[in-house]
């Protein structure tokens, strides 16, 4: 009567339940989907950096056999984007272009070929205007414009003063002030970017097949775009190869096939080049940040002034959140009493950035680990000892009102502290090898959304049928992150169930609830919560079917094991299936819904633009990395990181290993060798060849720690885990050059050819130190 | 996606005969082994062709034998095979080095040894979309009038990008080829023009068959490597690699030989390097070698990363490799 359980929940390693599916290559990627009746969608991408268009002559490349539909800027007069104040784009490219490679037109014909040879027969006249690649050009006063309403090409500039800095640096011992630059990144998800476009002529209705990980935003879009009622759309994510932020907007390509499935009547399939797929950007923005920190003799952290600018690329998208959240994120990782942020966000004729995993706080945290350690160094302290001296104690708000419930970074610190051997090994390397440190947070989710509507932040329903098992409907997207495994865990935990009993259907707007997406590490916590609920309702329901049969009261009936029984008791035992049964009976298939809304008190502060940064948690994480340097070609080697991280309670520690390992990565490809770079507007770097993501031979061994705060509003005490341990790296990995060759260095990456610019501009001051010494 | 690879007939001899033949009927015609450099090409529109005639069929350029006359390793033979060869790895290291540091694991396992040899020039202007190269006015090497490299210069400065050509040729290797007008062999130094967008002496309807290596001299010891300046471990192209071998001669000298690719439109021999006597500081022939190496590579803007520091790492390399196998040879 007692099977045993064949997997545990919550809390246990499991192996994502949709990792068959990749591993075998049967999971269907858009790419993948069925092609035999839809044609190809090709785009056609601006030639410059930035003019006016002054003719667009389609008529040649409609003419050609095959051609079944093209679209320009004429097919859609709406602009799109994720911030409702702040949607300036086009799908295809409207009176002016941008950037190079900005959509200008697009073609459906009955095959690439085809396709292909009318991009070739399209007349495009340009008038081009001035183009600007640096923030510093685009800002110069006699720069011409790209967006008539934004002079001097700012997007946007935040202005927040927490505290009295004034009061801060005179009370500190050391002031510093340093400057660092970090070059734009990408994520290079595996996946290039795909989009399946069903257009039904007959009921004029779309279905839409796409990589989004936020199929709810591109469903609003293109009701927009395209002027339709959201109830003639259905948009359904297939498995989707990696997100990072790389899709948490609706992308232009979307919309555009949209609007070419319309005018062919019919269905489209866009699959995007890397090329194109690394044009469409949305990266972390090429970043200056100018930091002042002030620190007295004991390592407390007395003030801190940041200046922030970051190149934007030629739209909004979601810029305004990137600078705020740079600003806002100064602060819930120490105890610092004043903290003066200026950002400001510029418009350039590249690619728009957008959200990359660590949304805007990477580089800020870059500046600020490594400054804490070079001035540990002044003021002869421990870079841990430093730390320790600005903990937070928890629960408490920020200056900027940011909640902190939970704050397991004292116990990140002390545990790679120890794991690394920090004390015993730093003094005791041989020459060119290092130890860094640097510490990092991120929110679990904004508590308060983009696209504010008033509604639960999540939703998952759940439905029990006749054949005894348990579906959960989300909409949170599964980007390989682990999200319809976490929901099945928290399901299968909470109703004492066997996890393959549970079954996840997810991302069908035909089907699931409504979700914002998987952004900001929002879904463990939200999701994760409103999951319990839902589980929790129907335990409630199962209980009381036990508790009628058993006639007893539905307090006494426990349920575990997929067994119901009064306090255990044998004699009393009933199965799930007979429970389920029973319950059935009662009112026929059951369905419960579960919801979760971020509290009041958890949505920032009521400072303009203080809702970005909110969190209903952070993580915290920690990590030694250690390098080896070879000053005679400029190539580091990192040699082995520690990393701790403390994600609340790790709901399934497998997903959160491989989310710790992975943010190591990505941050090690940022400090490293990721950058993207531009010819006059061109991507050079537009290939996985030029873009250099780390390769497994580049991998160190990576310790993970798993540390477990138990935050109180957290679903089973957990906080997000996917973007905190990122951040930490690219600092910790300068500080350990640092260590290993005494040169601090400012920019990122930290390519060969940098480091050994570096060298020799060292060796030159070192020589003229010498000889004004021996002058003397 | 990748883009669209164009529609092509694909013609499979079976004898180097018939491939001959096969390309006297269409000029046009592009030789095709492992695909890794040639595919990729095609699909990024940088190669006119209709038609690829398959050299894998042909059993005589798979010949793999390493005896007294030496090494003979045949044009179709794959890198992993070569890397996975034993004998060749004891005796010829720098050649086993050169092809453990191509591409992947993937890539070798189809990538040939000719392929690699004839490998096409790379430039950040040139291996880019037919859209990017178009939005550029394309360049000198193709479709265009100007290097963007050298915008006044008259020639190509993209640059030869294989890693085994160095590995071979610092042991004296020659390749054998087959064309039109029968058979011929040469100094694989020979092989190769100082010209991005022509760099390999091959004549119309030419292609390599073998290459030759002279045994080693067993009364001399020789010891070989190879090392490539790249931003990562694997995948990538080299900045700058160099093969290095060092002999010790009858006379108790040291003969360093080495070789440069990555930095120029070719890869060559560096020049002028007499062997080290007994009597001699080997510390200060090691700089003096390493000075050689800086004046006499040329790295250009052919990549993002920056031509001096090639050129300084590449003459670093040569260094570290010449001391550690002199160092071996004692």
């Amino acid at each position: 009567m007692t099977a045993p359980l064949k997997s545990r929940a919550a809390g246990h390693p499991a192996p994502l339940i949709d990792g068959i599916e990749k591993v075998t290559g049967k999971a269907l990627y858009t790419a993948d989907l069925e092609t035999s009746d839809a044609l190809a969608g090709r785009i056609l991408r601006s030639p410059v950096s930035h003019g006016e268009i002054v003719s667009l002559d389609v008529s040649k490349a409609l003419a050609l056999d095959g051609v079944r539909a093209i679209v320009t800027a004429d097919d859609c007069p709406h602009t799109y984007g994720v911030i409702p104040v702040a949607m300036n784009e086009y799908p295809l490219a409207r009176g002016k272009v941008r950037y190079r490679g900005e959509p200008v037109a697009a073609i459906a014909a009955i095959d690439a070929h085809t396709a292909e040879q009318a991009l070739e027969l399209i007349e495009l006249d340009i008038r081009e205007l001035p183009a600007y690649y640096t923030a510093n050009d685009a800002r110069a006063k006699d720069a011409v414009l790209l967006h008539d309403d934004k002079p001097g090409n700012l997007d946007r500039e935040v202005h927040h003063e927490f505290g009295d800095i004034a009061d801060g640096f005179a009370a500190a011992d050391l002031v510093s002030t340093e400057q660092f630059e970090c070059a734009e990144v990408n994520h290079a998800q595996m996946e290039p970017h795909a989009t399946l476009a069903d257009f039904d002529a007959e009921r004029k209705q779309l279905t839409m097949h796409t990589v989004s990980q936020v199929p709810y935003y591109v469903h609003l879009m293109l009701a927009r775009c395209l002027e339709m009622d959201t109830c003639d759309i259905r948009v359904i994510k297939p498995f989707v190869g990696g997100g990072f932020g790389a899709r948490t907007e609706t992308l232009n390509f979307e919309l555009i096939t949209g609007l070419l499935a319309r005018a062919a009547n019919g269905k489209v399939m866009m699959r995007l080049t890397r090329e194109e797929t690394l044009i469409t950007h949305r990266g972390r923005p090429d970043t200056q940040v100018e930091l002042k920190i002030g620190m007295s003799q004991e390592g407390r952290i007395t003030a801190v002034d940041c200046r922030v600018t970051q190149r934007g690329g030629a739209y909004a998208g979601y810029g305004l959140v990137t600078i705020l959240y740079a600003g806002a994120l100064l602060h819930g990782l120490y105890d610092i009493p004043a903290v003066k942020y200026d950002g400001y966000r510029v418009y350039a004729n590249l690619p728009p950035c957008g959200a990359m995993r660590g949304h805007g706080t990477v580089d800020v945290r870059h500046a600020f680990e490594c400054m804490l350690d070079r001035m540990a160094r002044q003021l002869e302290l421990d870079p841990f000892a430093v730390r320790s001296a600005n903990l937070l104690e928890a629960p408490t708000r920020t200056p900027n009102d940011l909640m902190v419930n939970s704050y397991g970074l004292p116990e990140c610190l002390s545990t790679v502290e120890m794991a690394s051997g920090w004390h015993e090994r730093k003094s005791g390397l041989p020459p060119g090898r290092g130890l860094g440190m640097a510490c990092s947070h991120y929110v679990s989710g904004a508590a308060k959304p983009v696209h504010w509507t008033g509604e639960p932040h999540a939703v998952v329903s759940m439905k029990l049928d006749f054949d005894g098992s348990i579906t959960a409907f989300t909409g949170a997207s599964d980007i390989g992150q682990g999200s319809t495994t976490m929901v099945a865990l928290a399901a299968a935990e909470i109703l004492g169930v066997d996890l393959a009993r549970i079954r996840v259907i997810t991302n069908d707007s035909a089907i699931t609830p409504k979700d914002n997406g998987s952004y900001s590490s929002r879904v463990t916590f939200m999701v994760g919560n409103a999951a319990i609920e839902a589980a929790t309702r129907l335990r409630e329901i199962l209980i009381a079917a036990a508790a009628k049969k058993l006639e007893a009261d539905p307090q006494d009936i426990t349920c575990t094991m997929e067994t119901f029984s009064v306090h255990g008791s044998e004699q009393s035992m009933m199965s799930f299936a007979d429970v389920a049964a029973a319950a059935l009976a009662e009112d026929g298939t059951i369905s419960v819904k579960g919801t979760f809304t971020c509290p009041p008190q958890a949505q920032g502060g009521k400072h303009r633009g203080g809702a970005v940064g909110s969190t209903m948690g952070f993580s915290y994480a920690v990590q030694v990395v250690e390098v080896a340097v070879d000053v005679e070609t400029g190539l580091i080697s990192v040699e082995k990181v520690w990393a701790a991280l403390d994600c609340g309670f790790a709901i399934n520690p497998l997903a959160v290993q491989g989310q710790i390992e992975g943010s190591v990565w990505m941050g090690m490809g940022q400090a490293l060798c990721e950058e993207t770079r531009y010819m006059d507007g061109l991507p050079v770097h537009a290939s996985l060849l030029e873009y250099r993501v780390p390769t497994i031979v580049e991998s160190p061994d990576i310790e993970v720690y798993i540390v477990e705060s138990n935050d109180p509003l957290g679903p089973f005490g957990a906080k997000e885990a996917g973007e905190g341990a990122l951040s930490g790296f690219p600092p910790a990995l300068v500080n350990a050059v640092a260590d290993a060759i005494g040169l601090d260095l400012n920019t990122l990456p930290v390519t060969p050819d940098r480091l050994m610019d570096a060298l020799v501009a060292q060796r030159r001051k070192q020589r003229r130190a010498a000889s004004l010494k021996e002058a003397s | 996606m990748t883009e669209a690879l164009p529609e092509f007939t694909l013609d499979r001899p079976e004898t180097i005969d018939q491939a001959v033949t096969a390309m006297a009927k269409r000029p046009s015609s592009r030789f095709l082994a492992g695909g890794t450099d040639l595919i990729v090409n095609m699909r990024r529109g940088l190669v006119d062709t209709d038609c690829l005639i398959d050299l894998t069929g042909i059993s005589e350029l798979q010949q793999l034998s390493d005896g007294k006359s030496g090494l003979t390793i045949g044009a179709g033979v794959t890198l992993r095979e070569i890397c996975e060869h034993r004998d060749i790895r004891r005796s010829y290291g720098a050649i086993g080095e050169a092809c453990d540091a191509i591409a992947g694991p993937g890539h070798r396992s189809v990538a040939t040894v000719g392929g690699n040899l004839c490998l096409d020039t790379r430039c950040m202007y040139y291996n880019q979309s037919h859209w990017w190269r178009k939005a550029n006015d394309f360049c000198l090497k193709y479709k265009g009038d100007t290097c963007h490299v050298a915008p006044t210069g008259k020639r190509c400065r993209a640059a030869f990008s294989g890693d085994l050509a160095p590995a071979l040729m610092v042991h004296g290797a020659e390749v054998e080829i087959a064309g039109p007008d029968g058979r011929r062999r040469m100094p694989l130094a020979d092989l190769y023009h100082e010209d991005g967008a022509n760099h390999l002496g091959l004549k119309s309807g030419e292609f390599i068959v073998a290459v030759h290596v002279p045994p080693g001299d067993t009364q001399r010891m020789v010891r070989s490597a190879y090392a490539k300046v790249r931003i990562r471990g694997a995948i990538d192209f080299p900045l700058a690699g160099v093969a290095v071998a060092c002999t010790r001669l009858a006379s108790g000298e040291v003969r360093i030989t080495s070789a440069l690719t990555g930095t120029n439109s070719r890869p060559f021999l560096i020049e002028g390097f007499d062997p080290i006597g007994l009597d001699q500081d080997p510390d200060a022939a090691f700089t003096n070698l390493a000075k050689l190496v800086q004046k006499q590579v040329s790295p250009q803007r052919t990549s993002t990363i920056g031509s001096h520091y090639r050129r300084l790492a590449v003459s670093a390399l040569t260094q570290r490799l010449a001391k550690r196998l002199t160092l071996e040879l004692e």
